[in-house]
């Protein structure tokens, strides 16, 4: 796996203590450990059975050193700083280092191989506890200078292969640690300064229009939040150490910020004020910049940075520091073009590949969230998202270093924000929206007596402020709380949301409660949330109906003469006896079509079919997959397949989940088209949908998604493909040359030349090349049937895009108010009295918010219940031009790459300004951008 | 929350057997270590090759069994959980083989092996339908595996299931 560069591909750090714990087969160990020393302390690594709970009082020091000499000297650094059996459940950070480092020292001599890798590798993923890696590191340099030179040099070398393979989160972290090093006097803090400047002017060459491409501004900004980002862990230092050479980094900051551009990111902003801008007035970098300026001020004292080094100072000080040598960035990418719209696509893949990690979020007021340093906060939040990198798929230790990070205050508001943040993080987490779901529940049951209330808070604070909620944000909000409240015995305190019921259908609180509901239902059952709610009984009328089939041709006595149910009957009892498509499709065209008509012949099958397929997820797939090539049949045009997904709904009208089931399946079995789908998504039944219900925007989703999962699976089989082919190509290269080989050897028999090889050889070989040149032609032309299969599927992605996009501008442009008669863009939110006049000061305010990044106009929870004021045709445009930004957002890069044809042909001409910026903003484009034609 | 490390105990005799005949070893050492690269200590004991090329199944498997789940959750329940983690498939609910209803037990078939990792990462030991559900790789769905095997034709897990099952968490 060296291969692999990225933090979460690489083999997480815990894993090698399974490796030396399971005892796997000797084999397996083997290949884990090729070209490794073999490490001689097998016995001592194991883990105890039995883990002391941690609040159990024992006599710590003299058990801790029995702990430590049998937990072995891997589980010692890795729970180096945590409260735990090994280190005899003490907190002392002097004694976890002397300890850890008494054990090094006895095993060096047999495992300094082992222990140097493993020191590098805990360091790199256990990033919260460098300060540690840092002191013993400092220790061992005291005895051994040559090892931690070498722990120098490996880190420079790692650091410049992660700079050039722009690795974001190894090279912040290696940062991290050589500062962690200067600390403990393993490193000159010249050379940090060296390194930062390094840093400093590539970025500054970046963004510069002659030598750089201020498209990366990205990667420029990347670069100096790294530093930034070092400096809590040693900004100390170097300010005692290199005060001067310090001093012109943070100028050359300074000067770096003053030039840069500053990112507007409302395409990104979980929240949107009234006036549709973001309310983050500073971006990501100059509110780190602030932060680190007050930290600056106040002397580079950090409390959510241990600095264990302080008291080890009279040994570490006597330690030779050693120079870090230089590292050089990869030269910025050149522009390819003047054009304003490459320029668009260059800046979209630079922030694709250094996206922001963290987009705060201020969900609690003031008084509630904790009152801690600016930088505090920073530096606590990165160790959580760093935590939820290295420790995803682990669930304990994901939980347990999360409640137990090494600082001295609490932190359970600014971890629910700082997770709510990723949950709801634009464009998309870095994870899967149910992994938070999961660190979420799991978070609840580690601290039962304070997590749970402030996941409470937070659900009510962004009830509060859904209205101005981004659209996609919302949606995996319902996706998220229903999931919750599901392994919380669907316990909530619905009456205070009763009020809902009295807003109009369109409210966005109002959705959100019953969109919750409707999920809610679809994890369990009817019955089941009705009784949730029964303290709220109001809200009943917010549920779906019960869900089941309606069906046109259910049988009874009064139509029994009807044709429908005729043949409706007819059809079941062919099915019954097994007759093949071919028989039925005839039975359709001879009897139904002539007399009843083709739509009346697939409404009569289709509603049949679906009635057969009514039972469950699979008995649908069941009689698709059997008796699909009727429903193909009947539905040859686009015309036909609209009617067919008008008679699914028809037909589960009480179910939205299954209605969007069935219309996937079909998609999937291409009985229905992705065009017909947008199509009948924008027919006008649903378009009056749109701001009341889930439902077509659900369908609308699946479709876009699957056509796009569609071309990645695609692309992936094609990339396995050409390696596939490259192999076989050599295999038979490979078996030809060694089949002309042997027919080339030849012996002189009774005079003549023959072939001196065995015939059964020879034959071998023969068969072996036909089976080798077989499998390359095989391969081949399964990739070139891959490759016209992927050719098909972006030309009708291409096609699906300007469909999507045409139909948002033609139901957007006929029911937008105009543009007035001066210019003036309408306020949709007008309407709303909460915007107009109640905005008092609100409680939005955070301590370290200095830097002023959310004190704007939410209405807060209180006017937000006195009524909701915009009007239904207002509502429906904020809705449909959120989702017109959400699918831009979403698909951005397929959009960049047809943007020429989209400008042409869907952003031509006179359209509405707030269509484009919806739009435009999703792509982070300038409206003014794009054509005027 | 006193250990870092996730320590499975085998609570099935059944299973530690037919795990321990390859990993001689592990019989002896009564816990193990969960890592996310680890594959779990479910086998199915039909599977008809080797250790290796069971592990190798499960490695490039994109069929998730779902265990311990209620007899009443449906396929639909199923689905919208499992949705979440990826585009499924196909569904196969484990049947009793005798009342050829379901019995607690499903596969769940995701299109992308991804998608297939993190429904095993992310749902395992959460509530579906109230329960605590077990999700493990499978090494792919054959016909004939959705009946149950246990004794009574359930799962093989019913006749000694609780409604709590640590070895979930």
């Amino acid at each position: 796996s060296n291969t692999h560069s990225g933090a979460r591909t690489t083999r997480p750090v815990w894993c090698c203590v399974v490796r030396f714990t399971v005892r796997a087969s000797p084999a397996r160990r083997a290949a884990h450990q090729a070209g490794r020393p073999q490490p001689k302390t097998l016995e001592s690594s194991r883990l105890p059975t039995h883990p002391t709970p941690l609040t159990s009082p024992r006599p710590a020091a003299r058990l801790a050193a029995a702990d430590a000499m049998s937990a072995g000297w891997r589980t010692l650094l890795l729970r180096i700083g945590d409260r735990c059996p090994e280190y005899g459940g003490t907190a002392d950070h002097k004694e976890h280092i002397e300890t850890c480092y008494g054990v090094l020292c006895r095993e060096y001599e047999h495992s300094k191989d082992a222990i140097f890798e493993f020191l590098l590798q805990c360091a790199e993923q256990l990033p919260h506890k460098i300060p540690f890696f840092g002191v013993l590191i400092g220790l061992i340099n005291l005895e051994n200078e040559e090892f931690a030179k070498a722990i120098v040099d490996t880190t420079q070398a790692n650091l410049q292969d992660a700079l050039h393979t722009e690795n974001r989160d190894r090279i912040r972290i290696l940062l991290r640690f050589l500062s962690g090093l200067m600390c403990s006097k393993v490193v000159a803090p010249n050379s940090i300064i060296e390194m930062f400047e390094t840093l400093l002017s590539s970025a500054a060459t970046i963004l510069d229009e002659e030598t750089g491409n201020p498209s990366w501004q990205p990667r420029a900004d990347f670069y100096v939040y790294c530093i930034l980002a070092s400096l809590p862990w040693g900004g100390q230092e170097l300010f005692e150490q290199v005060p001067d050479e310090f001093e012109r980094v943070l100028v050359g900051i300074q000067s770096y910020i003053g030039i840069r551009r500053h990112f507007d990111d409302i395409a990104f902003s979980v929240f949107e004020t009234d006036q549709g801008h973001s309310p983050n007035k500073k971006d990501f970098m100059e509110d780190l910049w602030e932060r680190i300026q007050t930290l600056s001020r106040n002397g580079w004292k950090v409390k959510s940075v241990p600095k264990p080094h302080l008291s080890f100072e009279a040994q570490l000080v006597d330690g030779k520091s050693h120079r870090v040598s230089s590292i050089s960035c990869p030269p910025p990418t050149p522009s390819q073009s003047s054009s304003e719209i490459l320029k668009g696509q260059e800046k979209h893949e630079a922030d694709l590949k250094y996206p922001q990690r963290l987009r705060r979020l201020h969900i609690f007021p003031t008084n509630k969230a904790e009152n801690m340093q600016p930088v505090d906060r920073f530096v606590v939040e990165e160790c959580i998202l760093d935590v939820l990198l290295f420790f995803n798929g682990c669930r304990k230790e994901c939980a347990f270093y999360l409640v137990s990070l090494p600082v001295s205050f609490r932190y359970e508001y600014l971890m629910a924000e700082t997770i709510f943040s990723q949950l709801l993080l634009l464009p998309n987490p870095p994870f899967k929206p149910i992994y938070y779901t999961l660190v979420i529940i799991d978070l609840c049951k580690a601290l039962p007596g304070a997590f749970p209330s402030v996941v409470v808070g937070a659900v009510h604070a962004l009830f509060d402020r859904i209205s101005n909620m981004d659209t996609e944000c919302r949606t995996r909000l319902i996706l998220w709380f229903s999931h919750h409240l599901s392994n919380f015995q669907f316990i909530w305190p619905w009456q205070e949301w009763s009020y809902v019921k009295d807003l109009p259908k369109w409210a966005p609180q109002r959705v959100f409660v019953q969109e919750v509901l409707e999920r809610e239902i679809r994890l369990s059952y009817f019955e089941k949330i009705k009784q949730s709610i029964e303290d709220a009984a109001e809200l009943e009328e917010l549920l779906p109906p019960k869900a089941g089939p309606n069906f046109k041709y259910h049988s009874d006595e009064s139509n029994e003469n009807n044709d429908g149910h005729r043949f409706s009957k007819e059809l079941v009892g062919m099915i019954r006896g097994k007759k093949n498509t071919r028989d039925i499709i005839l039975w359709a065209e001879e009897h139904i079509i002539p007399t009843n008509g083709a739509e009346f012949a697939l409404g009569v099958v289709s509603q049949t079919l679906l009635d057969i397929g009514s039972k469950s997820f699979t008995h649908l797939i069941t009689v698709l997959e059997r008796y699909g090539q009727i429903i193909s049949k009947l539905c040859p045009n686009e015309e036909m397949q609209l009617l067919l997904m008008d008679e699914i709904g028809a037909y589960w009208k009480n179910s939205t989940q299954m209605t969007a089931i069935a219309i996937d399946r079909m998609m999937g079995y291409r009985l229905l088209s992705n065009l017909a789908i947008v199509k009948w998504v924008f027919s006008s039944a649903n378009v009056d949908q749109f701001h009341i219900s889930d439902r077509p925007w659900e369908i609308l989703r699946n479709a876009v998604s699957k056509t796009y999962n569609r071309i990645s699976d695609l692309r992936k089989e094609i990339q396995s493909l050409k390696k596939g082919l490259q192999v076989a190509k050599e295999v038979s290269a490979k078996a030809a040359k060694e089949l002309e080989e042997a027919k080339s050897v030849l012996e002189i028999v009774e005079g003549q030349p023959a072939p001196a090889e065995r015939p059964g050889r020879l034959r071998r070989l023969e068969v072996h090349a036909d089976k080798a040149k077989q499998e390359e032609i095989t391969t081949e032309e399964s990739l070139e049937a891959k490759g016209a299969l992927l050719v098909r599927a972006l030309e009708e992605s291409k096609e699906l895009l300007k469909l999507l996009f045409k139909s948002f501008v033609d139901v957007l442009t006929e029911r937008l108010p105009p543009v007035s008669a001066d210019g003036e863009i309408p306020n949709l939110r007008a309407g709303d009295l909460n915007v107009n006049f109640a905005a008092p000061e609100t409680a939005t305010m955070e301590i370290d918010n200095e830097n002023g990044a959310d004190n704007s106009s939410e209405p807060n929870g209180q006017s937000s219940k006195n009524g909701y004021n915009v009007g239904e045709l207002e509502q429906w445009c904020l809705c449909t031009l959120g989702y017109l930004k959400s699918f831009s957002r979403q698909y951005a890069t397929e959009i960049w790459s047809h943007i020429t044809m989209l400008d042409e042909e869907v952003f031509a001409g006179d359209i509405h300004p707030l269509i484009r910026k919806a739009a435009f903003s999703g792509l982070c484009r300038f409206p003014s951008e794009g054509s005027h034609l | 929350m006193a250990s870092l490390f996730k320590v499975r105990i085998h609570p099935n005799p059944n299973l530690a057997s037919g795990f321990s005949r390859c990993h001689a070893h592990a019989a002896r050492t009564p816990f193990r270590l969960q890592d996310p690269n680890k594959l779990s200590a479910y086998r199915d004991r039909r599977f008809p090759g080797t250790q290796e090329e069971y592990e190798a199944a499960l490695q490039a498997s994109t069929t998730v069994y779902i265990g311990n789940m209620s007899f009443y959750t449906t396929e639909e329940q199923a689905y919208e959980l499992f949705s979440r983690a990826g585009e499924i498939k196909k569904i196969i609910m484990g049947l009793d083989k005798n009342s050829k209803t379901p019995c607690g037990f499903c596969f769940i078939l995701y299109y992308s092996r991804e998608d297939a990792e993190d429904a095993v990462k992310y749902i395992s030991g959460t509530m579906l339908d109230d329960r605590p559900i077990r999700a493990d790789f499978d090494w792919g769905f054959e016909e004939g595996r959705q009946w149950g095997r246990g004794r009574s034709g359930g799962q093989v897990r019913d006749e000694y299931r609780t409604d709590y099952d640590p070895d979930i968490l």
